[in-house]
């Protein structure tokens, strides 16, 4: 029984930060349809990122942020305007993945040339101990990635729902075309909506970073984990991938206790199955996932 | 311009059977049956991904497990490997049906991360399960030809890929006459108007997927077979996958001879890199690069810029002083 809830427990810390991370592919999914499959790869460039902070001047891996967050808004408008803009629209779902695998393979490629093959970690002393309640041992280091990935969500909902670049977005995301009636300016909007997604992908970079080792090659298995969740939930509903987010991440949890780590990755292809068998819109996607 | 296009083939597969007799060393012939098994794979690609538009990045998902299928035939049964060879890509092809069922119900975006998908299972399958396949410690399968030394070899499996590549690019040539192809190009075009004309899109996806899925397993146990090691790690990368798409991209994807023009260039290149820069990652970095260049300037292909054929519509958009001016003396 304390089996399951340990599995349950570690299933909804992990699953938080699995939405934050699968937030930035709903909102690409949403401006542009456009499936990133680079995100990973620049998940783990603000890993690497971190690290180096952490290392070379030896400071707490947060305080990367005010560097990487900013640095990966520009990076993911440049990359909105510079590359996805530039694709014929007529095949446009496509060609964008194959532009955004091709950036996927530079960053990796690059990684590994400058950081080597070999595997990297960030270990602080207040991620290492863990919190026990009724026999349920909660990691600091998962307990802090939940926190953070909470904190990101709820300032990105914030800024989505009340700001005034936030109602464009949306407007953008629901209708490009009325949204231009109205005046708003589309292309800048979705410039700046691949810039938010990629300044979540830095602060995901960091967490992970915090909480797991890594190496170049590492993004591989988190597209096929992230991409499962944006199924599921429906793709472009930032609000679904979270709930899937957080489903999957229990059901990934309780495997886990249960039968093998290998088993509980598989839970993600599983469910990517079964929801295109039953339901290819997703569960909680509406009326814009279909037909993609 | 006929004489051109007729003999032109001719000459280029003269020069394939002659290749390992012209070469210098056994290196270049092994690197040749290399460039000649990705070209038969990017050839299969390209019935799926060239006449239906549907771009699966999980190819690399039929090679390994036609790989694993036939060494594990071969290693766990005792099986004869020629026979292995052929009823693994016969079970491969069963498993791309049932696979296709379900993954050709989605379109564009969702059709790409089910491919990809399907490749981490794969490998995750492979991986796990260790009594069978041996895990991430790979596979050993004995050599075909004990009498052969290894130079030897490689020239028998150059023939192999070379025959694998002709019957893949008659395969090619065949459908692409054919009402079947003429409903997959349909399907590319306009899959809901296509349906409505009465085109079976669902089965025609599902065979297209199945029979370029056939001709990737052939290739995978006859890598296994000849390289004698598996490695779940390379035969289920995404890499693998990602090169038949950019060969036959970089080719050209509506023609006969893209998917191979695009394997001459990309393999020795990617062999080339090997050997100059070793075994840094920064290969990936040119690949990558390469990838993208090509999305962004040539999707259509170096092909596409030799022919008269254009992606276009049929009938140009001109004005009628632009035709006078093509037909004017």
């Amino acid at each position: 029984m304390s089996l399951l809830l340990q599995g349950l427990a570690l299933g909804v810390l992990t699953g938080g930060l699995y939405a934050l991370l699968a937030s930035g592919l709903s909102l690409y999914f949403g401006v542009m349809r456009v499936v990133m499959v680079a995100h990973p790869a620049f998940l783990f460039l603000g890993a690497y990122l971190t690290y180096t902070v952490h290392t070379v001047f030896g400071l707490d891996p947060f305080l990367a942020l005010p560097v990487t967050v900013p640095l990966f808004f520009v990076l993911g408008v440049a990359v909105q305007r510079l590359l996805i803009a530039r694709l014929a629209p007529e095949n446009l779902a496509m060609m964008s993945v194959l532009l955004t695998f091709g950036i996927a393979l530079t960053i990796e490629g690059l990684l590994g040339t400058f950081y080597t093959g070999s595997y990297k970690s960030v270990s602080m002393d207040y991620a290492t101990r863990s919190l026990t309640i009724a026999g349920v041992h909660l990691p600091y280091d998962k307990i802090i990635a939940f926190w953070v990935a909470a904190i990101t969500l709820i300032v990105l909902f914030a800024v989505l729902v009340k700001s005034r670049f936030g109602q464009s977005l949306r407007a953008t995301i629901q209708h490009r075309e009325a949204a231009r009636l109205v005046g708003i300016h589309t292309e800048r909007v979705a410039g700046y909506g691949f810039g938010v997604g990629l300044a979540t992908a830095a602060v995901g970079g960091t967490v992970l970073a915090l909480i797991t080792p890594f190496f170049p090659a590492s993004h591989w298995v988190w597209i096929g984990k992230l991409m499962a969740i944006i199924v599921v939930g429906g793709l472009g509903s930032v609000i679904g991938a979270a709930l899937a987010a957080v489903l999957l991440g229990v059901v990934e949890g309780l495997v886990l206790v249960t039968v093998d780590a290998t088993w509980a990755t598989m839970m993600f292809y599983v469910f990517l199955f079964l929801t295109l068998l039953a339901r290819p819109q997703g569960f909680f996607g509406g009326r814009l996932a279909h037909r993609f | 311009m006929r004489i051109a296009s007729r003999g032109l083939p001719l000459l280029v597969a003269a020069l394939a059977i002659a290749y390992p007799f012209l070469v210098p060393n056994y290196y270049l012939v092994y690197a040749g049956a290399l460039t000649v098994m990705y070209a038969a794979m990017a050839t299969s690609w390209n019935l799926l991904g060239g006449f239906t538009g549907y771009v699966s990045l999980g190819h690399s998902a039929f090679f390994g497990l036609g790989a694993y299928g036939t060494g594990l035939l071969v290693v766990r049964a005792g099986v004869p490997w020629v026979v292995a060879l052929l009823a693994s890509a016969l079970l491969v092809t069963v498993f791309a049906v049932v696979v296709g069922i379900a993954a050709v119900r989605v379109r564009g975006a969702s059709f790409v991360i089910v491919s990809i998908a399907l490749v981490s299972m794969m490998n995750l399958v492979v991986q796990g399960w260790r009594s069978l396949t041996g895990g991430s410690t790979g596979l050993q399968v004995p050599s075909p030809f004990p009498g052969l030394h290894r130079g030897q070899t490689h020239m028998v499996f150059f023939y192999l890929f070379l025959a694998l590549l002709a019957i893949a690019l008659a395969s090619w040539w065949y459908v692409s006459r054919s009402r079947f192809g003429a409903g997959l190009r349909a399907i590319r075009e306009d899959e809901d108007k296509a349906e409505s004309l009465g085109v079976p899109t669902g089965a025609y996806k599902v065979t297209a997927f199945a029979l370029s899925a056939l001709f990737v397993a052939l290739a995978g146990g006859l890598y296994a077979v000849w390289f004698g090691s598996l490695d779940p790690i390379f035969v289920f990368s995404i890499l693998i996958g990602s090169y038949m798409v950019l060969m036959s991209l970089l080719g050209g994807v509506r023609h006969l001879f893209g998917p191979l023009l695009g394997a001459l260039i990309v393999a020795p290149a990617g062999e080339y890199f090997l050997i100059a820069l070793g075994e840094t990652q920064i290969h990936l970095t040119a690949t990558g690069l390469v990838l993208v260049l090509v999305v962004l300037f040539m999707p259509d292909g170096i092909l596409a810029r030799f022919t008269r054929r254009r992606a276009g519509p049929s009938i140009p958009d001109e004005t009628a002083e632009q035709r006078l001016q093509g037909v004017a003396p």
